[in-house]
């Protein structure tokens, strides 16, 4: 009893220190964002009388005491741009590219664990919270490693910067002065609360104590997601800066320059991309473990995990799409030269080769959920239909990633007669576009209901109205997405931008209320036959596999086009690029540097799989007891 | 339900009978003419008509006891698309957009022969028989293969790699990014907040929404609305000066762009590319007035470093038009079309 009470309060004050931790980066900011604000006025004008150099900002429009140098007119030369005999932007890109993919992981996995953990918590079924227990552990363990290689790859970057563009970065690190050292004791703070988190996972897994570890996870969440904020923020600044005045003084307001037009875009943007990126390099994980696997136990372990692993990643890959077109709309309003670079002008073929990743992910979803149908008894019903949704995907795939202005030779041009195809041209444009990709996720959504109902028959006394509800309510959906998509090119651009609200709403009614009424009516639905956790086809673990390497390319392809969009600018129309690299390179260039990208980080990954399974191996036999894989036949639960 | 598996296998049947003429030159591909304007989904209903009565054939096939098998089904349904695309669609459609297509299809049918463990049994059942080879046929087929494949191979990589005088590919940039602002006849305008000056309503205010309401009928015909006749002397304010841009579009503009702006002018095929064809949706519909006043005031020229390999020949209308000709023509080009110039409220 008295060992319990001491448990207790120990992890009450775990908790309390973590909550410190997490103020404490606040609590020391606190004196430097009053700084930001008052102090540079009165005290300048107390010293100085009306020698007072005012600015005006140059996105709030609002003026401010000049507090910081300007911008650096660079020159290219060694004191600038120092170098080693290469391209000092490609290894610039390089050293941000794996910094930001194991921060990505790093930061979606705990999410992770905070849902899953929660979802043992709650669930009544004692083997399933066990199972839920123990994959939010394995989880994090995995994550454990990507950590400390997220600190070095950090460490890199900055040396990168420090040594290649030591004028760029001096410029950047004093504007942001006043939040450096607050981002520097976040770090503290998530490093200590996540060793907290892991270590304390056995020795508070019950009752009370097990609330309080789960409270961990919610406050390091915070401290990672606050950490990605100021980090976008500074990217933010680089696109579109305010907080400064035309010659990039800072202005003494340093909640302007981190609140800049894109940093609430980027912040959404970016923790769902986490969340869908962390979610694929888990299933990915989970995939080359069950191929790996010699035992039947083993085997359902790991397509369990893989298929949680999907399920969560998808569920934030489906906002995803829409949350990018925010980010896009941001961007033109900001700048509208932006907007035309980056989707009608230099760079829009990258957005083609993104739009044929966005549909390889939805596809590669839609075939593992197909294959998932195969490890249950009675889903054999809806096989049949399978070839109908993958037409209707063919169909918006093909929409979504025709190109408007094509790649033709002139002979090609010549037999077309102009530079947009009349027939296909018409699929270039965003309202056929955006019909393209709501078809891809309703039936998306469409094969979700089915798997969800796969080996069950629904013993609700409205059954039969229910069912026939569903099916008006999918064709319904499926006929307002393309007639929006028809009408967007009948109505001024300015309406057809604003279709877009009615067609992701059809999108989502479709997502939570078919998921709602489908859940209803599966409450005490009779049983086919049991879910045969571990017999699924080779063929969907490899959909798992490729569903993660796109989601890595894509990244590291929408990195590429939000960072080559301000063309020769280190800071958007503030600091201007004056090294030998200000150029955008080839779309060919840009492909292979990402793919060599993307191929260091799953190398990497391996090894830290590799280092994971190296700690697994000296967990004793004995208290391997009772873990997931050691059941034989998981709950039917989905 | 047999009746409807009938009725799709006779459109299945003259599907294949019109695709097979089309693919031998015996029927023209514009039997059936692709509608302007409704076209894109005319496309792809006519696929979904060719699913539809394949799904009839194959299960009359069935019922005949004439069943095709899976591998075949596939691979046919392939070759189907790849036809398609390049007999039916007019006109041609570039080599790379067919690559793409293809291998959706490719990757579509895929997806559908090994959606469950029977189906993908049933599709590599053949291969998986040439490959072992238990039959005389099948251990000839097994050899057939081991030569003609890397002959194919060989054959593909000798015509990759073989010196070819076409001329390159260009990834062209139509629309590249218009500065800031721009400077013609002395006054600079700020392309993201200037407006038509033109645009007005016959009180003279700018008025977008009135100026919405009296442009052609978008779509096939482009009628015009009803007492919406810019050649009418009685209307004034942004009608008037539709009228008095299309006077200067017919004098300066059409011999290149065409009577109905569709790109298509007397000197059009002079030129490499052609010139813009207003009637796309892709083009004016996209922009925001203010882009087009800047494109027709600096022309070819002026396009930015992004518009490589500057390949227009549209002269900088600045040295031959005033800035009000200009803003004319603008709100012509875009009445005649049908189409509102973008806005960003």
């Amino acid at each position: 009893m008295g060992l319990l009470a001491g448990k207790r309060v120990f992890s009450i004050m775990a908790l309390c220190m973590m909550v410190s931790l997490l103020l404490l980066p606040i609590v020391v900011a606190l004196p430097s964002l009053a700084i930001g604000e008052e102090a540079p006025a009165g005290d300048a004008a107390k010293k100085d009388g009306d020698k007072v150099e005012k600015g005006r900002d140059v996105y709030y429009k609002t003026e401010g005491i000049v507090v910081g140098a300007p911008a650096p007119k660079t020159v290219d030369g060694p004191r600038d741009y120092p170098r080693y005999n290469f391209e000092s932007r490609v290894l610039l890109w390089f050293a941000n590219q794996q910094h930001l993919y194991y921060g990505s992981f790093v930061l979606a996995v705990p999410i992770f664990c905070m849902i899953i953990e929660f979802m043992g918590v709650v669930t009544k079924d004692k083997a399933l919270a066990k199972r839920y227990d123990q994959l939010a552990y394995d989880f994090i363990k995995i994550s454990l490693t990507a950590y400390s290689l997220t600190a070095i790859l950090g460490g890199i970057l900055i040396f990168t910067f420090l040594t290649l563009y030591p004028a760029f970065f001096s410029y950047l690190s004093g504007i942001f002065r006043p939040v450096m050292h607050i981002y520097a004791l976040m770090f503290v703070a998530e490093s200590g609360t996540l060793y907290i988190y892991y270590y304390g996972w056995d020795k508070m897994k019950e009752g009370f104590l097990k609330w309080i570890h789960l409270s961990m996870s919610v406050i390091l969440n915070i401290i990672g997601t606050l950490l990605m904020f100021l980090a976008n923020s500074w990217i933010g600044f680089m696109m579109s800066p305010a907080g400064v005045d035309e010659q990039g003084r800072y202005l003494g307001n340093i909640w302007h320059v981190i609140h800049t037009a894109l940093w609430n875009p980027l912040n959404l943007h970016r923790i769902l991309g986490n969340m869908a990126f962390g979610g694929g390099v888990v299933a990915a994980y989970a995939a080359y473990k069950f191929l790996a696997s010699k035992t039947e136990e083993d085997r359902a372990h790991y397509d369990w995990m893989g298929y949680i692993a999907m399920a969560l990643g998808v569920a934030f890959l489906i906002p995803l799409p829409f949350a990018g077109y925010w980010l896009m709309r941001e961007v033109y309003a900001y700048r509208q030269q932006m907007g035309i670079t980056l989707m009608g002008g230099l760079l829009a073929w990258l957005f083609i080769i993104q739009a044929t990743m966005i549909g390889i992910l939805f596809l590669s979803t839609n075939y593992y959920l197909w294959q998932a149908m195969g490890r249950m008894r009675g889903a054999e019903k809806y096989q049949r239909y399978i070839k109908y949704l993958v037409f209707i995907l063919a169909c918006g795939y093909m929409v979504f990633i025709t190109p408007h202005t094509m790649v033709m030779t002139p002979a090609e041009l010549k037999a077309m007669g102009g530079q947009q195809h009349p027939v296909l041209g018409n699929y270039g444009v965003m309202s056929a576009k955006n019909g393209g990709i709501n078809v891809i996720i309703t039936t998306t959504v469409l094969s979700f209901v089915w798997y969800m109902r796969g080996n069950k028959v629904s013993t609700v006394s409205w059954a039969k109205f229910g069912n026939i509800f569903m099916g008006i309510f999918f064709a319904c959906a499926y006929f307002n997405i393309i007639f929006l998509a028809v009408y967007g090119y009948y109505i001024p651009a300015n309406v057809r931008v604003g279709l877009s609200v009615p067609q992701v709403a059809t999108t989502l009614s479709c997502l939570f209320f078919m998921f709602a009424l489908n859940s209803v009516m599966m409450k005490g639905a009779k049983q086919l036959g049991p879910i045969e956790w571990g017999k699924i086809s080779a063929r969907s673990q490899y959909a798992l596999i490729m569903l993660a390497t796109a989601f890595t390319w894509m990244m590291g392809l929408m990195g590429y086009i939000r960072s080559s969009v301000r063309l020769f600018w280190h800071v958007n129309e503030i600091m201007r690029d004056n090294s030998p690299w200000a150029y955008t390179h080839t779309v060919g260039f840009a492909a292979n540097m990402i793919s060599f990208n993307v191929l260091f980080f799953w190398i990497t990954i391996l090894f830290v799989f590799w280092l994971g399974s190296l700690g697994a191996k000296k967990v004793p036999v004995e208290s391997k007891a009772g873990i997931p894989g050691g059941v034989p036949q998981p709950a039917a639960s989905h | 339900m047999k009746a409807l598996m009938s009725l799709g296998a006779l459109i299945g049947v003259a599907g294949l009978l019109l695709l097979g003429g089309m693919v031998f030159d015996v029927v023209p591909s514009t039997t059936i003419r692709l509608v302007e304007g409704y076209m894109p989904i005319q496309m792809l209903l006519e696929v979904a008509c060719y699913v539809i009565g394949f799904t009839g054939l194959s299960y009359m096939m069935n019922a005949m006891g004439m069943a095709i098998p899976r591998f075949w089904q596939g691979i046919g349904f392939w070759v189907f698309f790849l036809l398609y695309l390049k007999y039916r669609m007019y006109p041609p459609i570039p080599f790379s957009v067919r690559a793409m297509y293809g291998t959706v299809s490719l990757v579509a049918v895929f997806m559908w022969v090994s959606a469950s463990e029977e189906d993908w049994q049933k599709f590599k059942q053949p291969i998986m028989n040439v490959l072992d080879a238990q039959t005389g046929g099948n251990r000839l087929l097994r050899y057939l293969y081991l030569v003609l494949l890397p002959i194919l191979i060989g054959g593909f990589s000798f015509n990759a790699m073989m010196p070819k005088s076409e001329e390159p590919i260009e990834l062209r940039t139509v629309h590249p990014a218009p500065p800031a602002s721009t400077k013609v006849h002395g006054k600079t305008y700020t392309l993201q907040t200037s407006q038509n000056p033109y645009r007005v309503n016959p009180e003279g205010k700018y008025d977008q929404e009135f100026s919405n309401a009296n442009i052609v009928e978008q779509g096939m015909g482009r009628l015009m609305k009803p007492n919406a006749n810019p050649w009418d002397d009685k209307n004034q304010g942004y009608l008037k000066y539709v009228r008095e841009g299309g006077e200067i579009f017919f004098q300066n503009c059409h011999f290149c762009h065409g009577d109905n702006l569709n790109g298509r002018g007397l000197h059009a095929f002079a030129f490499n590319p052609i010139p813009a064809n207003f009637t796309d949706p892709g083009t004016i519909a996209q922009l925001q007035e203010t882009f087009i006043f800047w494109r027709v005031s600096k022309g070819g020229i002026g396009l930015p470093n992004e518009g490589f390999p500057w390949a227009s020949v549209m002269p900088p209308w600045e040295q031959h038009l005033t800035v009000d000709e200009i803003w004319k023509v603008v709100l012509f080009e875009y009445w005649h079309t049908g189409y509102y110039p973008r806005t960003w409220d």
